[in-house]
């Protein structure tokens, strides 16, 4: 007994040491995968407002820019809207149709903090569960996906960005319709990669990625981006795709979050399918 | 008194210069500037080494909760906490420590502050970044942040002093 008495006075600095050095960890590798309080991260009420007041003065800075992003998108709805068209056959353009069952529901954000050249890049949007934003939410702005929501509290919400390692949205070739998982390789902010392509689909330079919506979190279509390049993977008989993001992350501020209104019978639908028995 | 009030303002100052300011500078190629290891380096140098730790460790967990990093800060701050006397000892002039009140630009030589403060920032920037990437494959990314970082941190943190730490009028 006094040998370890005297054992832990020996070392008790490094004891202290490793107590506080396991504290950090634990909390870093936890909370990477699954968060489960949302009072040590941005979307908590006191560092929500540190970072509203630091976005109030600097989210000046991009104003021009994002304006005029925001009206060249209110000119592409603006076409689609019903004034905009020449009745031909009078009675047969409806607004109100049965035939059109409403499934997405987009929300309007503000990032108020985002990084990108992080490993794991999070954004921080101004709104939370009292808006109506619950985990696994899609996050895209007008020229391109942005991420899932990752943890959320009253008015904030914090998004894993398509900047992180294990972002695993499902995605494809317009084109083809090969489709594959979006991966982020850590390095350039611009340029992010897809995994799970066979190699013996012919592949493109050029040809556009969208969304494919399988999950469910994005509806289908929703632009990625281009494909840059692409090499076989060695000793496997898959693609190694690159491909240039259509959003530049370096300056988003404006965003959607999108509510799917059938998700849950989606879910409910698939977790019939029975897990497979032979091994 | 004084000093425990001057520590407490630096605190706080360092925080949020880090969390609201450093963190949001991005220059590419990986460099990221960390200034909050100079408050660390500036902590009074007989203070208690639990005391420096606990200090440390709600400083790291300060800027990680405004920038999203769930400890990282504060684990790679610890460690400069624990290592700081080690390295203090191991760097002691030929008189000791005796009439230094602050490891700071003005009380040390100049290249006594470039061998500690650059080890220093070598150790907890290899350590952050280790764990952040966290993957024997992407060392030499690991590397290669380290490596360009560390100079960025060192010239800031230089400047931080010049500008804001007053100089001693007896010297």
């Amino acid at each position: 007994m006094r040998n370890l008495i005297a054992f832990f006075k020996r070392f008790r600095v490094f004891l202290v040491f490793a107590v506080l050095q396991g504290l950090a960890l634990s909390t870093y590798f936890t909370y990477l995968n699954f968060p489960r309080a949302q009072y040590l991260t941005s979307a908590s009420i006191v560092n929500g407002q540190i970072l509203t007041i630091k976005n109030d003065v600097t989210k000046h800075f991009n104003l021009s820019y994002n304006n005029y992003k925001l009206q060249k998108e209110n000119i592409a709805l603006r076409k689609r809207l019903p004034q905009s068209f020449i009745p031909i056959q009078s009675n047969i353009f409806k607004i109100d149709d049965t035939l059109y069952h409403q499934q997405y529901e987009y929300i309007a954000a503000t990032v108020i903090n985002s990084t990108f050249d992080k490993r794991n890049n999070y954004f921080t949007l101004n709104i939370g569960s009292s808006q109506g934003i619950k985990r696994k939410m899609g996050v895209f702005s007008d020229k391109g996906i942005v991420g899932i929501v990752h943890n959320v509290s009253d008015h904030f919400c914090v998004v894993k960005s398509v900047l992180t390692e294990a972002i695993n949205i499902d995605v494809m070739i317009e084109s083809t319709g090969a489709f594959g998982l979006l991966k982020w390789d850590g390095g350039n902010p611009k340029i992010g990669s897809i995994s799970g392509i066979s190699n013996d689909m012919k592949m493109k330079r050029w040809s556009k990625i969208v969304t494919r919506g399988g999950s469910g979190i994005f509806p289908r279509g929703l632009t990625v981006g281009i494909v840059s390049s692409f090499k076989p993977v060695e000793a496997k008989p898959l693609w190694d795709i690159s491909f240039y993001y259509s959003e530049d992350y370096r300056k988003i501020q404006r965003v959607y979050v999108i509510k799917n209104l059938l998700k849950y019978e989606q879910k409910e639908l698939e977790a019939q399918i029975p897990p497979d028995t032979e091994e | 008194m004084r000093i425990f009030i001057i520590h407490t303002l630096r605190f706080v100052l360092f925080l949020f210069a880090q969390a609201l300011l450093f963190n949001q500078l991005e220059i590419g190629f990986g460099i990221q500037a960390m200034i909050y290891p100079l408050f660390i380096l500036l902590l009074p140098y007989n203070i208690n080494i639990f005391l420096s730790m606990l200090i440390a460790f709600a400083l790291g967990f300060g800027i990680d909760s405004i920038s999203n990093t769930y400890g990282l800060h504060a684990s790679a701050a610890v460690l400069l906490a624990y290592l700081r006397p080690i390295i203090f000892k191991t760097f002691e002039p030929r008189d000791g420590y005796e009439d230094t009140q602050e490891m700071n630009f003005y009380e040390m030589p100049t290249s006594w502050l470039l061998s500690v403060f650059g080890l220093m920032l070598l150790i907890h920037h290899f350590w952050f970044f280790t764990l952040e990437l966290f993957k024997l494959n992407e060392i030499g990314f690991i590397l290669q942040k380290t490596i360009l970082s560390v100079p960025v941190s060192l010239i800031v943190c230089i400047l931080i002093q010049i500008v804001f730490i007053r100089k001693p009028s007896n010297k």
